[in-house]
């Protein structure tokens, strides 16, 4: 295995743990096994790389985004974006409340809607950029968690001119019972960040044949 | 009568919290903040046995609430109950002597858990 495949390799066992993680305090949310699949991870250049960004995130072609964004600052500088289409949300938010959920296709959300899916994002964001950081050795200091509905367009407008340039990528699919609610996990680094991140990887990468 | 404060921005945590709560506790008054310096004031009218403070809130960020709280009582009884699941926050949290850390959600389990601690506690009117 050669370096830069090991570097995937590590990277993707890494958030493959914290992921994993993340099902289960879902799985204690919703009262129901939640079945994961591994997830896929990628480092993209935004600028150059956006096609491949789109490829990472199928269920954003067309349709509304809700997306929670949990941003980071001081030793590590960007944001964490939990990114499901607005469409499996109501059943997402029936079974966060473990009720049955209404035939309506209704698409408004309220505010008790968005403190639900703005709080389980704040929980599996923190959980799985957490508990990296505490693979890696790396602390974060977050601020505040939001909450937004995005046209597919216009997000994919906003992270093309987003200002940190690389993005990591994790392309991820929770199925809870009946249900299979596909989403991305799109984390944004500063260059200094990023630099920081694949310094800490490689070591644990030395750190293997020493 | 066992008075217990929940500190959380987020309504859907404060609910799981306070209906948790309600099952272990018996003849419990729960209260509620949706943010530090609210949570603060609560705590100084109402004295609570128990305060449960999420972290990353608006406003008074939890740490600061824990801060203040055990500057003006040192033996107030604190859990935290937070999404953050990083060790340096954790343990950056216990040098303030907390009773518990506890990451979300709260579930049975953990509620069974600090039952126990509260029921050990001089002060617990179990």
């Amino acid at each position: 295995m050669g370096s830069s495949d090991m570097t995937q390799d590590i990277l993707k066992e890494l958030f493959n743990i914290s992921v994993g993680r993340a099902a289960g305090i879902l799985s204690d949310i919703v009262g129901q096994k939640i079945h994961l699949n591994v997830p896929n991870v990628k480092i993209l250049k935004a600028s150059s790389e956006s096609y491949a960004i789109d490829e990472y995130i199928p269920m954003k072609k067309n349709g509304t985004l809700m997306v929670s964004t949990l941003s980071f600052k001081e030793n590590y500088t960007g944001k964490a974006s939990l990114i499901f289409s607005a469409e499996k949300m109501k059943t997402f938010i029936s079974l966060c409340l473990q009720e049955e959920q209404s035939d309506s296709d209704d698409m408004d959300f309220n505010d008790v809607d968005f403190d639900i899916i703005k709080e389980i994002g704040n929980i599996i964001l923190n959980c799985i950029i957490g508990e990296t950081g505490n693979l890696l050795n790396i602390s974060f200091k977050y601020t505040l968690p939001e909450v937004r509905l995005f046209n597919a367009m216009d997000f994919k407008y906003d992270y093309r001119n987003m200002d940190n340039i690389y993005v990591l990528i994790l392309y991820i699919t929770f199925v809870i019972g009946d249900t299979e609610i596909e989403g991305a996990i799109i984390v944004d680094l500063s260059l200094d960040s990023i630099n920081d991140l694949l310094t800490r990887i490689h070591k644990l990468e030395e750190s293997l044949y020493d | 009568m066992i008075k217990i404060l929940i500190v959380d921005d987020s309504v859907f945590s404060q609910k799981i919290t306070a209906n948790i709560l309600r099952k272990h506790v018996e003849q419990s008054e729960i209260y509620f903040s949706a943010d530090g310096w609210d949570g603060l004031k609560k705590y100084q009218e109402l004295k609570p046995d128990y305060v449960f403070v999420d972290l990353l809130m608006p406003g008074l960020d939890g740490q600061s609430l824990i801060k203040l709280i055990k500057e003006s009582d040192s033996t107030a009884n604190i859990i935290v109950v937070t999404a953050d699941v990083q060790n340096h926050v954790r343990e950056e949290i216990e040098n303030f002597h907390i009773m518990s850390f506890i990451n979300k959600p709260f579930t049975d389990e953990k509620a069974q858990i600090i039952c126990n601690i509260m029921k050990e506690k001089d002060n617990g009117k179990q």
